[in-house]
């Protein structure tokens, strides 16, 4: 087991080895479209080679967390530990599953374009740069490669109205948000003298922020809650889901998402650990009230799609939940529920996609009514899926919303854990009515045949259903491995 | 030193910009004012690095790319909007409510 070398060209091209593999597949993708991106199965074609450099990269992965030790010395632009790993993983998951849900549902829709699954890529490659970003300028570099791709993804149905205006709404508001992350990168840079967390986080050690400083953290989290879509910089996230083609609001509700919360949590956990007294209030307050207003709005939502997209923002608010903690079991609860919460947004959205047939926007409970008369086991997996969300003992969910609790019982907090069980309570009157039509309502008289689902969006949804229930019965390996990866957050922090 | 009337000048230009946004409906006006803010915090950057070496004038060059990149796709997205409503407004751009 050698460590890295960071010192050498080749050393740090090792230990980025999983973002370059990914980006040159994406530009060799992109080489591939310019002969051919004529047919259908041209299109398929390049979504299938940016399923095997998804692979690789996560080869590529696998093979640097095995062989790097955390190299001490002079902390690097990109962190060598388990956070970004774990981290890397889930990304690079999404976007597999994103890749899988989108070869027939462009076919079907007529989306033409191939560039989409090099877009795809470099949104990835972006993800990645942010969650493991352990300098400001990586940061801001790795959220804008990702959010520019993933403005164009959002418009990609280029006859559809509603995507268009929904690529607007996304670039206006992320470009606004990330003027706001950079202003607050220039006000911590300015008060420090260094753009890397670890250094900048030795010179908050004593707790003491000045002005500056404090205004810059101020402008940070902001930047970054626009992000992640939490009360009250929410207002752009249910639009954008609602009119963004279906697996593309997957890859935003899950990856996207996940980037931002990794890239707060080290922020917080690796620079201002010290400042503690002075994020937590603010980030309970909006937790809370994220929490409430989403589960709230999400009730008072008549389509499927509108209803997952407030949903988001209502889990949004569980994961802030667990950064409020600041401790190594909070870091670890942030993991668990980031994973579980991808895996299972990732399903939701590609049943809605695969069901909706065109009108996935307009879908209703109604719609699915007798569902699993028709399809029983398209209607089982949406089942486990929505319970799985809505955090239902023997899923994933309820393991990752366990672990939140736990870690906010453990750092001596009581109401933030009471309002999260309440509004998981009221998701209920959201999630269940959809099971409810599916099993206990006949088909409505005149609707075609429910649409049977494409091989390769069963197999994501097998596999996925199947994990939920796995890690939902048998948790222990995945509650010590999250731990254990958390705790390099805080070995480095302390270094 | 000029850092503070610097700095000061930076953070009036961020304010108008982020004003800009908050008041204006036209998308083009809007994508403006963000850039001005972007700008703005330029300014900041190249005023700290007289006193912190150098990293705050490469951090300048990172954000004109990026900034650059972004007018690329926004105003493509603008033009992809326009073709469906023949409008930038953003108040004549409300399919998507609730």
């Amino acid at each position: 087991m050698s460590p890295i070398d960071t010192t050498s060209p080749l050393g740090v091209t090792l230990a980025l080895l999983p973002e370059v593999v990914l980006s040159l597949t994406a530009l060799g993708v992109l080489l591939v479209n310019a002969w051919r991106h004529e047919t259908a199965a041209d299109s398929r074609l390049a979504g299938w080679l940016s399923l095997a450099g998804v692979g690789a990269s996560l080869v590529a992965l696998a093979w640097l967390a095995g062989t790097a030790s955390d190299t001490a010395g002079i902390p690097q632009m990109v962190a060598l530990d388990g956070f970004r790993y774990v981290g890397n993983c889930i990304f690079l998951l999404a976007a597999a599953a994103t890749i899988l849900l989108s070869l027939d549902y462009l076919e079907r829709e007529e989306i033409r374009g191939p560039e989409y699954y090099t877009l795809i890529l470099l949104a990835t490659a972006g993800m990645m740069l942010l969650g493991g970003a352990n300098d400001l300028i990586m940061v801001f570099l790795g959220l804008e490669v990702m959010s520019v791709a993933a403005y164009v993804l959002a418009a990609y149905d280029r006859r559809s109205p509603f995507s268009a205006e929904a690529g607007l709404k996304y670039f206006l508001i992320g470009a606004f948000a990330s003027g706001f992350l950079l202003y607050g990168i220039a006000l911590v840079y300015g008060s420090t003298g260094t753009t890397n967390l670890v250094m900048a986080g030795t010179f908050f050690e004593t707790g003491e922020l000045s002005v500056m400083a404090a205004l810059g953290l101020c402008l940070l989290l902001i930047g970054f809650l626009f992000k992640v879509s939490v009360v009250p910089f929410h207002m752009w996230a249910p639009d954008v889901y609602d009119g963004a083609p279906t697996p593309v609001t997957g890859l935003m509700a899950t990856g996207i998402k996940a980037a931002g919360f990794l890239a707060l949590t080290r922020l917080l956990f690796v620079t201002f650990p010290a400042n503690a007294e002075l994020w937590q209030p603010v980030l309970g307050i909006l937790a809370i009230l994220t929490m409430v207003a989403g589960n709230l709005m999400a009730l008072a939502q008549r389509t499927v799609k509108r209803m997952l997209a407030y949903s988001s923002v209502a889990h949004a608010g569980y994961i802030l939940a667990a950064v409020w903690s600041g401790t190594r079991l909070g870091a670890g609860a942030v993991l668990a529920y980031l994973l579980a919460y991808s895996l299972t947004s990732l399903a939701a959205f590609g049943l809605l996609g695969a069901l909706g047939r065109g009108g996935e926007r307009d879908l209703t409970a109604d719609d699915l009514a007798g569902l699993a008369r028709a399809r029983p086991w398209t209607a089982a997996a949406f089942s486990v899926v929505l319970l799985s969300l809505l955090g239902f003992p023997g899923t994933f969910g309820f393991i990752g919303k366990w672990m939140i609790l736990s870690s906010l019982v453990v750092a001596g907090q009581w109401l933030i854990p009471v309002v999260l069980v309440l509004a998981s309570a009221v998701s209920a009157g959201y999630y269940l009515p959809v099971i409810m039509a599916m099993y206990m309502k006949p088909a409505p008289a005149g609707a075609g045949d429910a649409p049977r689902l494409p091989r390769a969006t069963v197999v994501v949804v097998a596999v996925i259903v199947a994990a939920l229930l796995v890690i939902g019965v048998w948790p222990a390996p995945l509650l010590s491995g999250t731990l254990n990866v958390a705790s390099s957050l805080f070995e480095r922090a302390f270094q | 030193m000029l850092l503070g009337p610097a700095l000061a000048i930076s953070a009036l230009l961020f304010s108008i910009g982020v004003l800009g946004v908050l008041i204006r409906r036209n998308a083009i006006v809007l994508f403006m004012c963000v850039e001005l803010m972007l700008n703005a915090v330029n300014l900041t950057f190249v005023a700290l690095s007289r006193f912190h070496g150098v990293g705050g004038q490469l951090m300048v060059f990172f954000v004109m790319a990026v900034a650059a990149a972004e007018a690329a796709v926004g105003l493509a997205i603008i033009l992809a909007v326009f073709r469906h409503t023949t409008s930038v407004d953003l108040k004549t751009n409300t399919l998507l409510q609730g």
